[in-house]
Parts: structure tokens; sequence; C-alpha cells
């Protein structure tokens, strides 16, 4: 129900999230990152087509951005209005770098 | 003597009944035993009928009565087999000498045609899981094919390929079976048997005995395998009984018992908690931390089950104890994040809304970590999503500051808090309940009191999900101001 699309260039990953990131896919996603992450400087994620997230997805969002904040920079782009919703009522999007 | 026969018979009991694990494996394979039987006797009417009638070329009357006597055998087998429902102790050694003894019959009366024969004791020894039993079964098979082999020779079928004769022998057709022409020319019983013996039975027996170690390997590892799946079983009840006790346990930490402080008529609370799996990560609190303030908490830890019980035990008990020392309600975030924050290696996080009500005034003081917005129901008359100020959530981020805001509730206010679990309880389709169904609910009933409040919008959650599995904890809780 999570398709990851992942592109890796010059210490700069591009993931693309399709589908809903909850307890049961967010293991997925957090497999896909420990695998890039190492070495990485740049993470943009990219939620144009992702529908929903929960809790659990949340987490793994915030293990990348606590990784990144030591490596380099996360940034999170085509935020859709439901996920955007998420984000402001659990205060990720002041943690975040949403563009 | 008696005594003796009586001690014997129990030692012999003991052996050979199965222990508890492998007792429906030896139903089973008991069963089995029965077909193979009943499939056997089949085989032999099919015989019988089709050597009566001439297809097969055998000597009738050589062939009618070991194979009656074979047929009887396996009838009144199959009769005990019936009679105790394939579970005796004594089924198994029963079987398979009944077993042996019916193919080593037939055998004898059929020599080197069926060869395959003698394998397959050995073959349906191995589904009883005991290699003690398949190797036992083996060297009887062998002992047992071998008297019938020497027996065959003579009286059964003769294999022609195997008599050598002296140059110049001639043989004299008497009309019917080459096998008598030979028997008259001269060939003696001595020869057919120990010629038998080196020529059929010994290569016979050097490809039974490779079957022998194959059945014996087939037999050792589905015991591990019938052993290794009890293990587990036995885990997974154990985890299953340690598990029901986390619930009951967890269940027992949140206040459950309603109405919660009788003597207090300004104001009224009612709270549930209903987990997705045996446990949850979801949690409301209630408890007054003097005469004149009640302190309120509802939270939602990230996850589900175990792992989120286990955090959310500690965040409840942090948030608690930083309440009742005094604290505001923003103080008792920031303090509960920076102490969950020192030791969260897993980055698992909570969302918080937590509440100080001044019984006298009606004044609540609120922080909200990250949590769902509070339902109000105030002035308007009307419950309506309170769109309050939001941190971040407890235990993200080192140092964190959370802001509190203060609002009046009036006598006949109500408040409504709950986990995203209500809001996004989703049905077969996927299609969510949403805020807006959870407002309607709330608004058809506007004065039913806390409990009733609760009841209603768990009818309407339920209405919308049907039969979809619940995927989220489930927790909410009114509180009624009387002033």
């Amino acid at each position: 129900m999570l398709n990851i699309q992942k592109t890796i260039e010059n210490e700069t990953a591009n993931v693309a999230l399709e589908g809903r990131l909850d307890t049961v896919t967010a293991p997925d996603l957090e497999k896909t990152l420990k695998e890039i992450l190492p070495g990485l400087k740049s993470l943009v994620f990219d939620f144009e087509k992702l529908d929903y997230i929960s809790s659990a997805g949340l987490r793994v969002l915030l293990s990348a951005q606590k990784a990144m904040n030591a490596q380099g920079g996360m940034q999170v782009k085509n935020v859709n209005e439901t996920v955007m919703e998420i984000f402001e009522v659990t205060g990720f999007s002041d943690i975040l770098t949403i563009i | 003597m008696k005594n003796k026969i009586v001690s014997f018979y129990q030692k012999l009991k003991t052996r050979l009944t199965a222990d508890e694990m492998f007792h429906q494996t030896e139903v089973q394979a008991n069963r089995l035993g029965s077909l193979m039987l009943l499939i056997s006797g089949i085989i032999l009417v099919i015989i019988l009928i089709m050597t009566a009638f001439g297809v097969f070329l055998l000597p009738l009357e050589s062939v009618l009565s070991p194979a009656v006597q074979a047929i009887v055998e396996i009838t009144v087998l199959l009769i005990i087999c019936r009679i105790v429902k394939n579970d005796a102790w004594w089924l198994k050694p029963l079987l398979l000498i009944g077993i042996i003894i019916v193919y080593a019959r037939l055998d004898s009366m059929l020599t080197h045609k069926v060869a395959i024969l003698m394998v397959l004791p050995v073959v349906f020894s191995s589904r009883y899981f005991s290699r003690r039993l398949t190797v036992f079964t083996a060297i009887l098979t062998s002992v047992v094919f071998l008297f019938s082999a020497a027996w065959g020779a003579t009286n059964g079928m003769i294999n022609v390929n195997i008599v050598t004769m002296p140059a110049g022998t001639v043989m004299v057709a008497t009309g019917g079976f080459l096998g008598d022409a030979i028997k008259n020319a001269g060939v003696t019983d001595r020869m057919l048997i120990t010629n038998t013996l080196l020529f059929d039975y010994l290569p016979k027996w050097l490809m039974f005995s490779v079957t022998a170690v194959i059945s014996c390997n087939i037999a050792e590892r589905g015991r591990q395998m019938v052993v290794t799946q009890h293990d587990k079983d036995v885990k997974s009840a154990r985890i299953e009984s340690e598990l029901n006790l986390a619930t009951s346990i967890q269940s027992a930490m949140l206040p459950n018992i309603f109405p919660p402080f009788p003597g207090r008529s300004e104001f009224d609370v009612y709270a549930s908690m209903d987990p997705a799996k045996a446990v949850g990560g979801d949690f409301y609190d209630f408890f007054l931390v003097d005469d004149d303030h009640l302190c309120l908490v509802m939270a939602d830890v990230s996850g589900k089950g175990i792992p989120a019980a286990l955090f959310m035990m500690a965040c409840k008990i942090m948030l608690s104890d930083n309440a009742k020392v005094g604290k505001s309600p923003a103080q008792i975030l920031t303090d509960a994040n920076a102490a969950i924050c020192s030791s969260n290696r897993e980055d698992m996080f909570v969302t918080v809304w937590l509440g100080i009500l001044e019984i006298s005034t009606g004044r609540l003081v609120a922080a909200n970590a990250g949590h769902e917005y509070p339902v109000l129901k105030n002035e308007s008359g009307e419950f309506e999503i309170y769109k309050d100020k939001h941190g971040f959530v407890i235990g993200g981020m080192k140092g964190m500051k959370y802001k509190e805001y203060e609002l009046t509730l009036k006598p006949g206010s109500k408040l409504f808090l709950y986990t995203d679990g209500v809001p996004e309880a989703t049905d077969a389709d996927g299609n969510m309940f949403g805020t807006d169904n959870m407002l309607n609910v709330l608004n058809k009933d506007p004065g039913a009191s806390p409990a009733q409040t609760l009841k209603n919008v768990r009818e309407a959650v339920d209405g919308f999900v049907k039969d979809a599995e619940q995927f989220d904890d489930l927790t909410m809780l009114c509180l009624e101001y009387r002033g």
C-alpha cells in the first residue's frame, strides 16, 4: 500500500512516496532510509502522492530528520492538505522543512 | 506369575503410549495405516477377480487360499481400527505387524512380480515419526520377507530367470506354466530356494536398506518438526496469557471507577479506552491535584501494541508525577519532554493534551503537545472544535518549550477529548469517520451525560466502520462542568 521511489545522486536522495504511510508500511520506509542514509548530505521527500500519514509514519520522519540534522539537511515537498493538517496538529510543521 | 504379566503389560503400555504431543500424529498415522490396508484389500480382490476370469495368468488354486487369508486379516484389522477409532496405544505395533504379514503373504505368492511390496511397511512406519520404530520395522520386514521369499521360491510364481540348467537339458511342456515344466526337468526345491535368496531376495534387500535409511531420516525429521511446532505452540500460548495479563494491568492503570468522585457535584467526568490490539498506546487520565484543581490528560503514543503500551506507562506516570506537585500545564509538558527525551532511543513520541481545571471558577488552563484539537461546548450550546495552540509532540526533540492557554467553562459547558482513533476510524472501503461526523453525533444529543455522550460516539463509530477491523486505539473523555 506504500510505493517508495528513490533516486540518489551526489549524496542527495529524492524519496517519493505513494499511498499510505502507517503502522503497516512505516517499517518499509524505515528499512529503505536505513540503507540510503549513511553518507547522505541532503534528503528530499516528495509527498505529492502520499494520501495519509499516521503516528508510526511520523516517527520514521522524526528519526530521519534527527539523522539529517547531524549530516546535512532534509526537506519535504508537495505536501497535500490532509497530510499538512496532520503535520500542523502534531507540531511536525515546526520541526520539518516543508517547501 | 500374574503380577509379572501385569507389570509386563504396564511396562509395554508405558513404552508404546505416545507423548501427548505425538498423540494426534499417531492417530493420523493409524488412519493412514488403515487406508493402506483398505487399498491393499481392494487390489487383492481385483487380482482375484482378474485371475478368475483368466486375465492374469496365475494358477488360481495356489493364489486363492493366501489371498483370501490376507483379505480376512485385512478385514479384521480394519474392523479393529474402526472400533477404537484409530486411537489405541497397541494399534501401532498391531498395524505394522499386520501390514508386514499381509504384504509378506502377497510377496510369497507373486514373488518377483511385486518387489516394491517389501518397502511399503518401512515407508509407512516413518509416518509415526519415530526412528526406533522404523528401524524395528525394517529389521522385522527383512526377517519376515526372508522367510516369505524362501517359501515363495517353491510355492509361489517361479522366477524362471534364476533357474540354471546343465547344457543339453530337455524340457517337456506339459501345458500350463513354465514353472511346472522347470520342476519336471529336475530342478530341486533346494536350488530354487538358494537361487531365489541369492538373486532375488538379496538385491531386493539391498535396495530395501536404502529405502529404510531414507525412511529413518524422514521419521527423525518429522519428529523434530512436531517437537518444534509443539514448542512454538507452548510459547505462543504463554505470550497470549502474558498479553491478557498486560491488558488487565494496563486498563487497571487508568481511572476506571465511575463516578470517580462521588462527593463532587460540580463536575462529571467519564472516559474509556478500547485498544485495537491486546494493549494500546492511547491513554486518558484525570485526578485531583488539590481540592480545587482537576487535571485532565488525553494522550496517544506513536505506534501500537506492546512497544506503545510500555512507552505509554512511562509517559502516564511522568505526566501525573509532574502534575501532582502543582506545576502549570506548559511546565508539566516541558519537563516531561525533557525527561522522556533523555531516555528515548527508539524515537517514540506521545501527543498530549493536558488541562487543569479550577473547579470553583471554571478556569481551564491547558497545553497541547501535538494532540488532536479538543471539542468544546460553551455558550453557543453546540460542540465545536477548539483550535488551540499546538506544540511539538513529547519525546520527539530535546529542549522543546510548550505554551499554555486559558479558557473559562460556564456551568453546562462540556469538553470532549479524543485520540485520532475516533476521526480516523476507517470502514471497509477506506473512508474515514472524520471530525464532521464526530461533531454531528455530539450535537445530536448535546445534553447527554458524559457517559451517554461516549456511548453515542462509540455507537456511531461502530455503525460507520461496520465489519472492518478496528485499526487504531479508540479513546475518549468527556467532562461536564456544572459549576
